[in-house]
């Protein structure tokens, strides 16, 4: 487990590609159709203490650390 | 012929409806804003001689829906076969949009694409071929700019010519067992694919969105966790503080003049018929409704400050910034939004509320939105404001902090009630571009309001108050009542009951009674009713002041202290909202336990917050409890009793539901 870092782990300014997504069934597949799935990028913009921004595709979105902890990069 | 309107989240849908059909829909800048179909004829230049309806639809990522709102779209789309649809994609996140396109073309109904956007492209060099995109797509496209009428009349004309035809799918869904999760995550992988090439062939970016941007920078102060949050309540001070204290009041001031005026006009061309006409036409009906319409600037002001909020692209970022500080009381940051279009209306803000997924939440916040002071509640406060408190511009921010307090400690109550568990509840909020706000836009919304509040102080709040000067005139014999003997009206023997039950909150008399409860029917009528029952108009007209200035007389008349004043602002305040809203909320909440329980709620908030500044206020001013403490504390346990045993209740059956789950789980096992 200790080699997996989630993007709460990650430095910010970086495109990192997804390795694996652990929410639900319903959420993956949610973050499926915005472009967020395993093997494709995912760039970090910022990170704060509970919550991050990314851009997936070409958009910008805010996710909690509850989201961001569930995906690995 | 029917054209749907389908697409992403803030695409610009709406926009676009709103131009082709001169109609003045919501619109805002954040994904969301169009919770439920809508539908009307195009504009007669677009349209040409057909007879042609737009159908407006909330935005989707896909067919398969996340939220509720998005499952109105695919059903719409997939059931109600319009003629032609119309999808709008956002041409800034091409990669994204084309997903849904591709499906929407996998369905048959002919489909013209508009790239809409297109000046924020142009900006950013950002180039699309549109002839090959058109060619890969298998249908029409073209460039559009809504919020500038720029090529729609070329989208709509095209669709029209295409209704009737079949579309041919560029791509298509291989047969799949779609009840295989392993096949349909392959399949869309497959179409993310097929539109990946697609954007890689016809679309130049000269600014890659990765790309750190000066709005970052902006985004990075505005969710901050502790500068975000000031920034915010600053804002939202400025447009209270704006819209009630300062412009608000100094238009209002000038327009009361004019109603003055047309009230002396009116009761001097009177003079000859008999009293009781010249009471009910020039007190009752011009002095009741002029006396709601003199706030009308203060509502327009605010709905023009608010829509100026929502179009620049900070309500996504106040919704990012609150989500942790509304998580820890078992909401979501999707719940800031319903909040801030509350203090416009909370018929809208309980609507959107639907793009809330956890049901909880949805139901949560929509049981809860309406403690924010509406737009129909500003009279109501600018009047106590004015008659008690000198027009002391903090009575309406407590107002409001005050109910955003009550939403936190009410969603910690639901959180109690319903025993809730820790449940994953993501948190994703798109943050669209910034933009300048559009004046004109604002100025729309505003005048579309200030058209709602007349035809509804011309009608609801005409007839209550028509209703409301006839009862006090007459009582059950259908007898003028006589001067002195108001206590024998119709009015009075039906509120009476009703006002011994609110002494202990120190309005226990039917005038007051009978204003809070008119209120339910539209909450400008507590300032119509009070304005009839008290002949406040009269006041005006004797001392040529505006309705914010003839404070010592309008405050005698009511006979309130400034602490029971305060109570019953508050009282009315916090209440069950209109019925309307009320209606809103059953639709919303599909559960009569829940409308009962928020009912209940409301109700039980008005009366705990109005009897404890009553009571306490009368206390720390006059050193004794005021009267009904002791019956106003048993109302009080019968209140809490009610919830324990309410609690019980929703508690057993989460076990029960709970142990369900746990059951089958080790029957798979």
């Amino acid at each position: 487990m200790e080699d997996k870092k989630t993007l709460m782990d990650v430095e910010p300014g970086m495109t990192y590609t997804i390795k694996e997504i652990n929410t639900d069934d319903e959420m993956n597949a949610f973050l499926f159709r915005l472009g967020c799935y395993t093997g494709e990028p995912i760039t970090l913009i910022s990170k704060k203490k509970k919550s991050c921004i990314v851009v997936i595709k070409d958009g910008r979105y805010n996710l909690d650390s509850l989201l961001s902890n569930a995906i690995i990069v | 012929m029917r054209i749907a309107f389908a697409g992403n989240p803030n695409s610009g849908k709406t926009t676009m409806y709103n131009a082709l059909t001169g109609r003045s829909e919501k619109v805002g800048n954040w994904g969301g804003v169009t919770v439920g179909s809508k539908e009307y004829k195009l504009k007669k230049e677009y349209s040409g001689s057909n007879e042609v309806i737009a159908v407006d639809l909330p935005g989707a990522y896909s067919m398969s829906p996340f939220t509720p709102e998005e499952s109105i779209t695919s059903e719409y789309v997939r059931t109600a076969n319009p003629d032609a649809i119309v999808n709008i994609v956002d041409a800034t996140n091409l990669s994204r949009s084309l997903f849904f396109t591709t499906q929407l073309l996998e369905l048959g109904i002919p489909v013209v694409v508009a790239l809409n956007k297109s000046d924020i492209n142009a900006k950013e060099g950002t180039e699309i071929d549109v002839e090959k995109l058109s060619e890969k797509l298998n249908c029409p496209v073209f460039k559009t700019i809504s919020t500038e009428d720029k090529g729609l009349a070329e989208v709509i004309k095209t669709a029209i010519s295409l209704a009737g035809t079949t579309q041919t799918a560029p791509y298509l869904q291989a047969d799949i067992n779609l009840h295989d999760k392993n096949a349909v995550d392959a399949e869309d992988r497959k179409r993310y694919n097929f539109v990946n090439k697609i954007v890689a062939d016809v679309e130049k970016r000269k600014v890659l969105s990765a790309e750190t941007n000066s709005q970052d920078k902006i985004d990075a102060v505005l969710t901050n966790p502790i500068a975000g949050i000031v920034i915010f309540a600053a804002v939202m001070w400025f447009v209270f503080w704006v819209s009630q204290a300062w412009l608000g009041p100094l238009v209002a001031d000038w327009l009361v003049g004019w109603i003055e005026m047309f009230q002396e006009w009116v009761a001097g061309s009177l003079e000859n018929s008999p009293a009781i006409l010249s009471a009910l036409i020039a007190d009752g009906i011009v002095g009741g409704v002029g006396a709601v319409v003199g706030f009308l600037p203060l509502v327009m002001v605010m709905y023009f400050l608010i829509a100026l909020l929502e179009d620049c692209g900070y309500m996504a970022r106040v919704s990012a910034v609150m989500d942790p500080i509304f998580k820890r009381v078992g909401l979501s940051g999707k719940s800031v939004i319903p909040v801030v279009i509350g203090t416009g209306c909370g018929i809208p803000a309980i609507m959107a509320c639907r793009t809330i997924r956890d049901e909880r939440e949805r139901r949560a916040t929509s049981m809860l939105a309406t403690f924010i002071p509406c737009g129909a509640k500003i009279p109501v406060i600018a009047l106590f404001a004015g008659a008690f408190f000198a027009g002391a511009s903090w009575v309406s921010t407590l107002s409001y902090f005050f109910g955003l307090v009550l939403i936190f400690l009410g969603a910690l109550l639901i959180k109690g009630i319903t025993g809730y568990k820790y449940r994953k509840s993501f948190f994703i909020m798109e943050l669209p571009k910034y933009k300048v706000p559009s004046l004109k836009f604002a100025f729309k919304s505003m005048m579309e309001r200030a058209k709602a509040y007349i035809v509804k102080a011309a009608t609801i709040i005409l007839v209550c108050n028509t209703v409301v000067q006839v009862m006090q005139s007459f009582n059950w014999h259908f007898q003028v009542v006589e001067e002195g003997a108001e206590n024998t009206s119709i009015l009075a023997s039906i509120a009476t009951p009703f006002a011994v039950l609110l002494i202990p909150l120190g309005f226990g008399v039917w005038q007051l009674a009978a204003a809070a409860i008119t209120g339910f029917i539209a909450k400008e009528n507590v300032v119509g009713t009070l304005a009839v029952v008290y002949g406040l108009t009269a006041f005006i007209d004797v001392d040529e002041l505006e309705m914010i200035g003839g404070a010592n007389e309008v405050a005698m008349a009511m006979g309130l202290t400034s602490v029971t004043a305060l109570a019953y602002l508050f009282f009315n305040l916090y209440t069950p909202p209109c019925f309307a809203a009320i209606g809103a909320m059953n639709s919303e909440m599909k559960s009569r336990g829940w409308l009962w329980g928020a009912i209940g709620l409301q109700l039980g908030t008005g009366y705990t917050v109005a009897f404890l500044i009553n009571q306490f206020g009368t206390l720390f001013t006059e050193g004794h409890f005021a009267a009904g403490f002791v019956p106003g504390l048993i109302a009080e346990a019968l209140m809490i009793v009610a919830l324990v045993l309410i609690s019980k209740r929703v508690r057993s059956h989460f076990d029960e539901q709970y142990e369900l789950h746990k059951k089958t789980a080790k029957a798979a096992a």
